[in-house]
C-alpha cells in the first residue's frame, strides 16, 4: 500500500478500548461494591491523552512531508468487498483530518478531565465515562475514515453516543424523549447519506471507493447526479450539524449532562457536518448550486436560531441555539466555497463554546443544577474564576475584535462578499448583532446585577480545580486561536488556510482591501451594537421581560416543534393505529379471513343434504348410479 | 464420520426427536438430550463452515437413489447459499434448550424433529427431498403453538398450518409440473436441483408454476401481503418457537427463492422482479410502521421481524450483487439480532409473567448486562454500522438503489422506521422509573450470559469483519446474478425490438 | 330367450332398491338388499349361460356366501340398534344429520 502508518488506528482504538474496560467494569459493579471514581477518571482519561499524543505526532510528521504530499495512510484490512464495492477499514490522515484530530483529541481530553469533577458522586459515572469514550472513539473514527463509509461508522457512532448521553439521566421520560427525538432526526439526515453515498458509488465508486480515488475521478461524475449527491449529503449534514429542518433536535438534546453538550453538541459531534462537506470539497465545487443552497439554507439557520436565542431562559438552551447558529455560519462558508474558512470557524468555535458550555456546566454545578438565568445573577463575586473565563468566551462568541471568533467569522462574512453574494453578508452581519446581543444578555443577567435567588446565591462555591483548570486552558485557545489564521490585512499569513489547502478544493478570491475593510468594519460595528443594547437592557439591573406578540411567538421558537409535531409526529401514529387496528385486521387479513367465511359458508350449505336418513342417502347412492350409468353410456355411444 | 457431515446433522437431530417421543422420559432429560445433540450440531456445523471453501460447486455431496424410477435421489450438499443458513439454523437451535425451562418434554422433542428437518431442507439437492423436509419442518410447529402456546394458541396453529400447507400444495403442483416437462424435454426422469435448472420454460405453464413456487416461499418468508399468519403466530407460540419462526424458518423461504426459483424460472422471476421487489419493500414500511403501536412486546417483535424480511427478500429482487450478498449476509444478520431479541424476551416473560410493555420499566436499572445484550442485538436489528445488521441493509439499499431509485429511496426509509419503534420500546422497558414487578428482575444469570454473549460477540465481530462470510457466498452469489443480468439483458433487448417493430 | 332372464334381474334388482328407500324397517330394508344381490345372482348366471363360461357361476356363489356372512353381522348389528333404541325404525336412526 501507500506510505503505511501503524499507529493511526490506534487513535480511535485506544478511547474504544477504554469505553470497552469501562463499560464492563461499569456492568459488573453498579450492583454491588462500587469502584472508586477516582478509578474510573484516570482510566477515562488515559485513551483520549493518548489519543492527543499521537495526534500531535500525526501532525508532526504530516508537516515534516512535502506539501503536496501530505497524506498518510493506514488499511487495516479489507472490510466489504462486493464485487465493484471494495471498501477497507482505513485511515487517512492529511491536513484537514490532522487538524480536526487535534482539536477533537484535546478538547475531548479537557472535557473528560472537567467532567471528573462535574459528574463527581453520580451513581452511573463509570458508565458515563464509558459512553464518553465511545463517543471520542467515534468521532475520531468518522475524522480518520479514509472513505465515506468508514466515515458513516463514526457518523451514526457518534448519534448513538449523542443519544446515550442526552438520555443519560433516563429516569425522567423527558430526556429520554429528548434522546429518542436527537437519534431519530439524525437518522432521517443519515438516510440522506446512504443515498448518497449510494448514489455516489454507482456514479464513480467502481475505481475504489474512497476519498482519494472518488476525487481522482470526480469530473466523471454526471452532473445531475453530482447534484442529487450533493444534496443528500447535506440532507445528512443538516441532521448531524443541526440545520434547517433538522435542527430542531439541538436544543432538546440539553438534557444531557452538561460537559456532554459542550464536547458533543458544541465542539465536535454537530461539526461533522461542516466537516463531511469540506471532505467532499472535490464534489461541491463541480456544483455551485448546491453550494448556494447549502450557503442560503446555512445563514438562515444562523438567523433563525439566534433570534430564538434572543428570547431563552434556560442557560443551556440559549448556549445551544448559538451553537446552532454558528453552525449555520459554517455552513454558510463551506457552501460559498470557502471551506478553510468553514473549517477555521469550527476550529475556533470548538474552544469558545466548550469554554461557555463548561463555564455554564461550572455555574450550574454551583446552583446546584438550576439553569433557569432568571434566577441567577450577581454570580461574578462568587465565581470568579468562572466569570473570567465565561467573559472571554462570550467575547469570543461575540466577535469581539481580536478574540478567536472575531476572525473566524470575519472571514466567513468577508468570503461571502467576496463571492458576490451581498445579501448572505448582510444576513450575516445582523445575526452577528443578535449574537453579540444575546450572548451578554445572558452573562451579564447571570453574573452582574444582584442575585435573583438569594437562598441559591448563598450555596453557591466556586468549582473544584480540575473543573477550573480546562476552563483557562480553553479561554486561552479562546483568545488566541484567531492568531492562527491572521489575515494580511492584520499582517497575518492565513496560516490555517495555508496548511488545509492541499485538501480542500476551494477558489479564492483575489482580495480586495476595500472589501476587506468593509467586512472588518461590518462587524466590529454588529458588536458594537449588540452588546450596547445588551448592556442598556441587562447590564446593571436585570429584570425578567414580559414577551408578548411576536416576542412571545418568538419565545415559543415559532411554534416550529409544534408544527412538526402535528404535521409528522401524530399522523404516523394515527397511520400506526390504522393500519393495525384497520387495515391488518380487515383489509390485509381480509382475503384470508373471507375466505374462511367462505368455507364455512359452504359447509352449512352442504350440509342440508346430510339428513341422516338411510333412505336418503340410497337414493342419492342410486340418483349418483344412474347418472354415472347415463354418462357411461352417452361416451361409450352404446 | 466427517464424510456424513451433513447426514449426521440431518438425521441425529431427526431420530433423537423421535425416541424423546416414544421414551417415557422427563421433560429435563429430554432439555439435556436436545442440549447435548443440538450442541454436537452447532460444532459440526462450525466445523462445516470452516472447511467450506469458497467456489462455486457444491460441497459435501452425497447421492442416493430412493426411487431410481423416477429419478427420485437421496441427494444433499452445500454451497456458497446454503452455507450461511446452514450455520444460521445449528448454531442457534442450542439457545432455546439451554435458555427455556418447559415443563413437558414433547417440546423438546418437537424442537429436535425442527431442527433436523430444517437442516434437511437447506441441504437438499433433490427438489422431492426439498420438499418432503419442507413439510416436516412445519409438523414440529404445528404441535409447538398448538400444544404450548399461549391463549389463543388454537387459533394461531390452524392459521399457520393451513395458510402454509396451503402454499406448499401449490409448490406440490409446480414441482410435478417441472419433473413433466423435464421428462418430455429429455425423455428421463429427474428432480434434481442441477438437471432442472437447465430446462427451457416458456408460456402461460412456467408462468403458474412460478407462481405456485413463489406463493408457497412468500407465505413462508412472509411477503406483504402473505403475512397475516405472521403476527397471531409469533405472538401465540412459546418464545423458543417464535424464535425458530422468525431467526431460521422465514430465512429457509428466503433461501428457497434463491435456490429453487432464481435459477430454474429466470424469465419469470426477472418479468416479476419489480413487482415482487415493491411488494418487499411496502411490508417493510407497512410492518414497520404497524410496529410502533403495538402494546405487546412480542408482537411489537413480530412486526419488527416480518418488516425486516421485507429488506432481506428485496435484496434477491434487484438482482444484482450487491443486495444478492447483502440478503444472504443479512440473513445471518438478522437471524442473529432478532433472534438475541426474542430470546431476552422470553427471559422477560418468564420472570416478570407479562409482555405489556407498559407493565415495564427500568430493567436497565436493575440488569445492566441484560440491558446491554439488548442494546447490542436492538442496534444490530435497526442496522447500526459496527454491528451486522449495517453491512446487509447497506448492501440492500445500495443494490436497490441500482435496480430502481424509487425502491431504493424507499428501502432507505428503514433506517428511521426501525429507530422509531425500537427506541421507544427501549424507553419504556429499560429507561423510565421501575415499578414493583421490575424492581424484582434479576439479571442474566451465568448460563444465560455464556448462552448469549457469544452470539452478540458474533453480531459485532459480524460487522466489524464480515469478509470471511462475504467470501463464502460471493463465488455462488456472483453465478446466480450472472444468470439473472444475462436474461435481464436478453428481456431488455427483445422489448427494445418490439418498440423498434 | 334371454333377455327375459335379464330383465327379470332388473326388475327384481329395481324392486329391491324400491324396497330400501321406502321401507323404514330395519328387516324389510336388510330383505330388500338380499333381493338386490339375488337379483345381480340370477344376472349372473345368466351371462355366464350366455358365454358359456363358469366364471357367472362361481361369482353368484361367491355373492351367497358374502350373503349369508353379511346376514349373520347384520342381524347381530339390528340386535343391537334394537338394544340401544328399542325400536327398528331406520328413520330413528339419524346421528349423521348434519
Amino acid at each position: 500500500m501507500e506510505q503505511s502508518t501503524p499507529y493511526l488506528g490506534f487513535i480511535p482504538l485506544l478511547p474504544l478500548a477504554g469505553a470497552l474496560v469501562l463499560g464492563l467494569m461499569h456492568i459488573a459493579t453498579c450492583q454491588g461494591k462500587r469502584i472508586p471514581d477516582k478509578l474510573y477518571g484516570i482510566l477515562g482519561c488515559i485513551g483520549p491523552f493518548i489519543a492527543l499524543i499521537l495526534a500531535v505526532k500525526v501532525f508532526f510528521e504530516l508537516k515534516a512531508l512535502d506539501e503536496g504530499k501530505r497524506v498518510l495512510l493506514q488499511r487495516v484490512y479489507n472490510w466489504i468487498e462486493v464485487g465493484d464495492l471494495k471498501i477497507s477499514m482505513g485511515f487517512l490522515a492529511d491536513p484537514l483530518s490532522s487538524l480536526m484530530l487535534l482539536f477533537v483529541t484535546f478538547v475531548g481530553f479537557l472535557i473528560h478531565l472537567y467532567s471528573i469533577g462535574y459528574m463527581a458522586g453520580d451513581k452511573n459515572f463509570g458508565k458515563f465515562f464509558a459512553y464518553l469514550n465511545l463517543f471520542l472513539a467515534s468521532m475520531l473514527l468518522l475524522v480518520l475514515g479514509d472513505g465515506p463509509v468508514v466515515m458513516f461508522v463514526g457518523w451514526e457512532g457518534v448519534g448513538l453516543c449523542s443519544y446515550l448521553l442526552i438520555s443519560f439521566y433516563s429516569e425522567d421520560p423527558a430526556n429520554v424523549v429528548a434522546g429518542n427525538k436527537a437519534f431519530i432526526v439524525n437518522r432521517i439526515g443519515d438516510l440522506g447519506f446512504v443515498l448518497g453515498i449510494s448514489f455516489l458509488f454507482w456514479g464513480i465508486g467502481a475505481d475504489g471507493f474512497d476519498y482519494i480515488s472518488l476525487e481522482a475521478s470526480a469530473t466523471n461524475l454526471n452532473p445531475t447526479l453530482g447534484l442529487t449527491v450533493c444534496l443528500l449529503l447535506f440532507v445528512g449534514a443538516t441532521g448531524k450539524s443541526a440545520q434547517i429542518p433538522l435542527y430542531v433536535w439541538l436544543p432538546d438534546a440539553m438534557a444531557g449532562p452538561t460537559p456532554v453538550s459542550a464536547l458533543i453538541h458544541a465542539a465536535t459531534m454537530v461539526t461533522a457536518g461542516v466537516y463531511m462537506i469540506a471532505r467532499f470539497s472535490f464534489l461541491y465545487v463541480q456544483v455551485p448550486l448546491a453550494g448556494e443552497i447549502i450557503a442560503w439554507v446555512g445563514i438562515l439557520t444562523a438567523l433563525l436560531a439566534a433570534i430564538f436565542g434572543m428570547y431563552q431562559r434556560d442557560i443551556k438552551k440559549i448556549l445551544a441555539y448559538s451553537t446552532v447558529s454558528q453552525l449555520g455560519y459554517m455552513f454558510a462558508a463551506v457552501g460559498l466555497t470557502a471551506y478553510s474558512a468553514g473549517i477555521f470557524h469550527v476550529f475556533t468555535h470548538a474552544f469558545f463554546k466548550a469554554l461557555l458550555f463548561l463555564g455554564a456546566g461550572s455555574v450550574i454545578h454551583a446552583l446546584h443544577h438550576e439553569q433557569d438565568i432568571w434566577k441567577m445573577g450577581g454570580l461574578k463575586k462568587k465565581l470568579p474564576v468562572t466569570y473570567w473565563t465565561m467573559l472571554f468566551g462570550a467575547l469570543a462568541l461575540a466577535g469581539c475584535p481580536l478574540f478567536s471568533g472575531f476572525f473566524s467569522k470575519d472571514e466567513i462574512l468577508y468570503s461571502a462578499l467576496a463571492h458576490g453574494h451581498g445579501a448572505i453578508w448582510f444576513i450575516g452581519l445582523i445575526v452577528a448583532g443578535i449574537t453579540a446581543y444575546y450572548t451578554f444578555r445572558m452573562f451579564f443577567v447571570v453574573f452582574h446585577g444582584k442575585p435573583a435567588d438569594q437562598s441559591l446565591y448563598d450555596k453557591a462555591h466556586e468549582s473544584p480545580p480540575v473543573m477550573t483548570v480546562p476552563l483557562v486552558i480553553l479561554a486561552v485557545g479562546a483568545v488566541f486561536a484567531g492568531f492562527l489564521n491572521l489575515p494580511h490585512l492584520f499582517g497575518g499569513h492565513l496560516m490555517v488556510s495555508h496548511w488545509l489547502s492541499p485538501s480542500l478544493v476551494e477558489h479564492h478570491p483575489d482580495p480586495t482591501l476595500a472589501l476587506e475593510l468593509l467586512a472588518v468594519g461590518g462587524s466590529i460595528v454588529a458588536f458594537v451594537i449588540g452588546v450596547s443594547i445588551a448592556y442598556r437592557k441587562f447590564g446593571t439591573k436585570a429584570q425578567e421581560p414580559v414577551y408578548r406578540g411576536f416576542h412571545k411567538f418568538a419565545e415559543n421558537k415559532f411554534m416550529v416543534d409544534e408544527l412538526f409535531g402535528a404535521l409528522i409526529v401524530t399522523p404516523y401514529r394515527y397511520l400506526s393505529q390504522g393500519i393495525s387496528r384497520i387495515i391488518e385486521p380487515w383489509v390485509t387479513d381480509g382475503p384470508l379471513k373471507s375466505m374462511a367465511l367462505l368455507y364455512r359458508l359452504s359447509g352449512l350449505a352442504f350440509k342440508v343434504f346430510q339428513v341422516g336418513l338411510v333412505r336418503v342417502y340410497a337414493i342419492y347412492m342410486v340418483l349418483g348410479l344412474s347418472i354415472m350409468s347415463f354418462l357411461l353410456i352417452k361416451t361409450l355411444n352404446l | 464420520m466427517f464424510d456424513n457431515l451433513l447426514t449426521v446433522m440431518i438425521f441425529g437431530p431427526l431420530v433423537t426427536g423421535l425416541v424423546l417421543l416414544l421414551l417415557p422420559l422427563s421433560s429435563a432429560i429430554a432439555r439435556f438430550a436436545g442440549a447435548f445433540v443440538s450442541i454436537i450440531c452447532a460444532l459440526l456445523g462450525v466445523k462445516l463452515f470452516a472447511d467450506f471453501s469458497p467456489a462455486t460447486s457444491v460441497a459435501f455431496h452425497q447421492s442416493y437413489p430412493v426411487i431410481p424410477s423416477l429419478g427420485i435421489n437421496y441427494s444433499i450438499g452445500v454451497d456458497g447459499i446454503s452455507i450461511l443458513v446452514l450455520l444460521v439454523a445449528v448454531i442457534l437451535i442450542p439457545m432455546v434448550f439451554l435458555l427455556f425451562k418447559e415443563k413437558q418434554k414433547g417440546y423438546y422433542a418437537n424442537l429436535m424433529v425442527a431442527q433436523g428437518a430444517m437442516v434437511g431442507a437447506i441441504a437438499a439437492r433433490d427438489v422431492i427431498m426439498f420438499y418432503m423436509f419442507w413439510e416436516i419442518m412445519l409438523l414440529p410447529i404445528f404441535f409447538m403453538i398448538g400444544l404450548y402456546g399461549g391463549e389463543r394458541r388454537v387459533a394461531a396453529t390452524i392459521k399457520i398450518t393451513v395458510y402454509t400447507i396451503a402454499g406448499s400444495l401449490l409448490m406440490f403442483a409446480s414441482i410435478v409440473y417441472l419433473a413433466i416437462m423435464y421428462q418430455s424435454q429429455t425423455g428421463v426422469w429427474s428432480f434434481a436441483m442441477d438437471s432442472l435448472t437447465s430446462l427451457q420454460l416458456t408460456g402461460t405453464g412456467a408462468t403458474l408454476a412460478f407462481i405456485g413456487f413463489m406463493v408457497a416461499f412468500a407465505i413462508k418468508i412472509p411477503l406483504f401481503p402473505f403475512h397475516t399468519w405472521l403476527p397471531d403466530a409469533y405472538t401465540e407460540a412459546p418464545t423458543g418457537t417464535t424464535f425458530v419462526l422468525s431467526a431460521i424458518m422465514a430465512k429457509i423461504g428466503v433461501y428457497a427463492v434463491i435456490r429453487f426459483v432464481v435459477p430454474v424460472f429466470e424469465e419469470s422471476f426477472v418479468r416479476f422482479a419489480l413487482i415482487l421487489a415493491f411488494s418487499g419493500v411496502i411490508g417493510m414500511m407497512y410492518c414497520g410502521i404497524a410496529a410502533l403501536v403495538q402494546k405487546d412486546f412480542k408482537r411489537m417483535l413480530a412486526f419488527s421481524s416480518a418488516s425486516h424480511m421485507g429488506i432481506i427478500a428485496l435484496g434477491i429482487f434487484c438482482m444484482n450483487l450487491q443486495a444478492l450478498t447483502g440478503t444472504l449476509f443479512q440473513i445471518v444478520a438478522h437471524a442473529t439480532s432478532t433472534g438475541v431479541l426474542f430470546l431476552l424476551l422470553g427471559i422477560i416473560e418468564e420472570r416478570m409473567e407479562t409482555r405489556n410493555i407498559d407493565d415495564l420499566g427500568g430493567v436497565a436499572y436493575r440488569a445492566p448486562l441484560f440491558a446491554a445484550c439488548f442494546a447490542v442485538a436492538m442496534l444490530a436489528s435497526v442496522g447500526l454500522p459496527g454491528t451486522s445488521g449495517f453491512i446487509g441493509e447497506f448492501l440492500i439499499i445500495l443494490g436497490a438503489i441500482k435496480f430502481n431509485i424509487l425502491i431504493g429511496v424507499l428501502a432507505g426509509t428503514t433506517l428511521i422506521i426501525g429507530v422509531c419503534y425500537m427506541l421507544w420500546l427501549f424507553q419504556r422497558v429499560f429507561f423510565e422509573k421501575q415499578n414493583k414487578r421490575t424492581e424484582q428482575f434479576r439479571d442474566l444469570s451465568l448460563l444465560e450470559t455464556i448462552t448469549i454473549v457469544p452470539v452478540i460477540l458474533l453480531i459485532i465481530f459480524m460487522g466489524l469483519y464480515p469478509q470471511p462470510f462475504i467470501e463464502r457466498i460471493k463465488p455462488a452469489a456472483e453465478q446466480y446474478t450472472l444468470i439473472l443480468t444475462d436474461r435481464a439483458e436478453i428481456a431488455d433487448h427483445t422489448i427494445s425490438e418490439t418498440i423498434a417493430k | 330367450m334371454i333377455h327375459n332372464y335379464l330383465t327379470l334381474s332388473v326388475i327384481l334388482f329395481c324392486l329391491g332398491i324400491l324396497g330400501v328407500i321406502s321401507r323404514r324397517n330395519v328387516f324389510i330394508v336388510f330383505m330388500a338388499i338380499e333381493l338386490m344381490l339375488n337379483a345381480a345372482n340370477l344376472g349372473f348366471v345368466t351371462l355366464s349361460r350366455l358365454h358359456l363360461s363358469m366364471d357367472g357361476h362361481v361369482l353368484a356363489l361367491m355373492v351367497m356366501a358374502v350373503a349369508a356372512a353379511e346376514a349373520a353381522l347384520a342381524l347381530a348389528v339390528v340386535i343391537l340398534l334394537h338394544k340401544h333404541k328399542g325400536k327398528l325404525d331406520t328413520d330413528v336412526f339419524n346421528l349423521l344429520k348434519g
